[in-house]
């Protein structure tokens, strides 16, 4: 199982995985998705994202705490026990925090 | 066409179920939110509520009514008789003959929901329990207090989400004034603390896991609550015929659809129901002193309200006292609009504007007057009560002073 997770923990697969769920999400063809491009430039609104961010979830056993009001931006927690605030608005913000919380999940898992 | 008074006021609500309670609550901004305790709570990641917690239906209802009945009809009974009670009316048939019962709520019997599909899904029970549908069907609330009452006219509900309440209190305010009915019990009631119902609020990303704000520049979003307030409306001249009390004079009553977002709060829809209501009154925004705002305290959603208010109210918005009573009361959905359009009667009865509790710091974007955390009492001729629902549907109520 520890395998499997380190295998899809891999970035690049992770990021194939977040771009072809935001495709499938909004409709549009996965080729116009790249890391810099922004969720709000291709119409998603607060629900699209919360959709997005659901779909992503359940695909990758996580939690992202992110809150409607602020769809840009998210607050997780850092190694310190305190929040951070992390960018939320392109494909490649998006599939970094999904990286670093799979990553946490895996070590998790692990220990 | 008739002037329409409220002459009778019943709730059950998260800071009690007396009238005199409720106002007090409201004036002392006293929060009914707290930790959640009717549910298990180990798998929300949400774990606070506004809940109705000195509620004991035995003492209420026998064993066999309550047998039919789910909290959202406990509560709406409960409220109903005490509004009867408070208007110190006596049902005659006749007048029974002619009573309206409009009730709103949103969700349906959600308790009854939860439990049974628990019960199927969780327990493997082969059978439900053969008063499952009755006490879950949407119209349940409107229905047991038209049997409890023996209430005989025009008897529906309502539901528009957040708004029902308010868009139950128009409608039945709109059938007095016509002379369809000689007497009205409109409100809104609301039970949708379940597992299920805090699941799906906390998919939709805004809920607060502390408290409500609303307005306050650290809002971190809507607290449920649960409750009812049920009113009774008549005509003015019946009302003094019979020297009954007089909380205040339903004057105006607007709606509008946003036909846009599903969700978010659009400041043009909203401000067209406001403007509605001042039409309808026959009144100028400046005419208004204080209005009861939807506010949430979600981020979007004051900040759209406050844009709506600047829209609909010109340069008057300046002058206007704005205060919402959720950081009290949390967000009880379909009776919303019914415990705030209580929260703005008593307002004008007791020439008092009841704060907005919880506010800690101002926001931009939120630039009017909220009246922070302390009562202020001010001469009150005219209010306004507006409620704002998901699917972009809109209700706001003008009441005057007695």
């Amino acid at each position: 199982m520890s395998d499997q997770h380190a295998a899809a923990a891999k970035p690049a697969a992770i990021i194939d995985d977040v771009r072809s769920i935001i495709a499938k999400s909004l409709n549009i063809s996965v080729d116009r998705l790249t890391p810099e491009t922004h969720l709000d430039e291709l119409g998603a609104e607060s629900l699209d994202v919360i959709e997005i961010v659901f779909a992503i979830e359940e695909k990758f056993d996580i939690t992202i705490p992110l809150k409607a009001d602020e769809a840009t931006r998210l607050t997780t927690a850092d190694k310190g026990g305190g929040s951070q605030d992390v960018p939320f608005s392109t494909v490649g913000e998006v599939a970094k925090i999904v990286e670093k919380l799979v990553a946490a999940k895996t070590s998790k898992a692990a220990q | 066409m008739n002037r329409v008074v409220v002459t009778g006021i019943g709730v059950v609500s998260p800071i009690g179920s007396t009238r005199e309670e409720f106002w007090s609550g409201l004036v002392e901004a006293r929060s009914g939110i707290g930790p959640i305790t009717r549910i298990p709570t180990e798998r929300l990641n949400i774990r606070i509520a506004a809940e109705v917690r000195d509620f004991d239906p035995s003492q209420h209802f026998d064993s066999k009514r309550l047998g039919m009945m789910d909290r959202f009809s406990q509560f709406a009974v409960v409220a109903a008789r005490a509004a009867v009670k408070d208007a110190q009316l006596d049902i005659t048939e006749e007048l029974a003959l002619s009573a309206a019962t409009i009730i709103g709520n949103s969700g349906g019997g959600l308790n009854t929901v939860d439990d049974s599909y628990f019960k199927l899904y969780g327990e493997n029970a082969t059978r439900a329990h053969p008063l499952t549908i009755p006490r879950l069907m949407g119209n349940a609330p409107s229905s047991l207090i038209s049997m409890d009452l023996g209430l005989k006219g025009p008897t529906f509900t309502i539901t528009s989400a957040c708004a029902s309440g308010t868009h139950a209190i128009g409608q039945a305010f709109q059938m007095v004034r016509m002379g369809q009915v000689q007497m009205a019990l409109a409100g809104g009631t609301e039970a949708g603390i379940t597992v299920g119902t805090m699941k799906a609020w906390e998919a939709l990303r805004v809920m607060s896991a502390d408290t409500c704000r609303p307005f306050s520049r650290t809002r971190s979003g809507l607290v449920l609550g649960e409750g009812a307030a049920i009113f009774v409306l008549e005509p003015r001249e019946s009302a003094v015929a019979r020297g009954a009390p007089i909380y205040g004079e339903l004057r105006g009553f607007g709606m509008s659809a946003d036909a846009g977002d599903i969700t978010a709060l659009d400041p043009d829809g909203a401000a067209r129901a406001m403007s509605a209501a001042l039409t309808d009154a026959k009144v100028n925004p400046d005419d208004i002193d204080y209005v009861n705002a939807h506010g949430t305290g979600t981020a979007l959603n004051d900040k759209g309200e406050t844009a709506a208010l600047h829209k609909a109210f010109g340069d008057s918005a300046e002058h206007l006292a704005v205060s919402s009573s959720k950081a009290v009361l949390g967000h009880t959905l379909g009776a919303a609009g019914a415990l705030e359009f209580a929260a703005t009667a008593l307002a004008l009865h007791h020439q008092t504007i009841p704060p907005t509790a919880n506010f800690e710091e101002p926001d931009p974007d939120c630039d009017l007057d909220y009246v922070p955390n302390t009562a202020r009492n001010a001469p009150l001729e005219l209010a306004m009560s507006s409620s704002f629902a998901f699917g972009g549907l809109n209700a706001v109520l003008v009441l005057g002073r007695a």
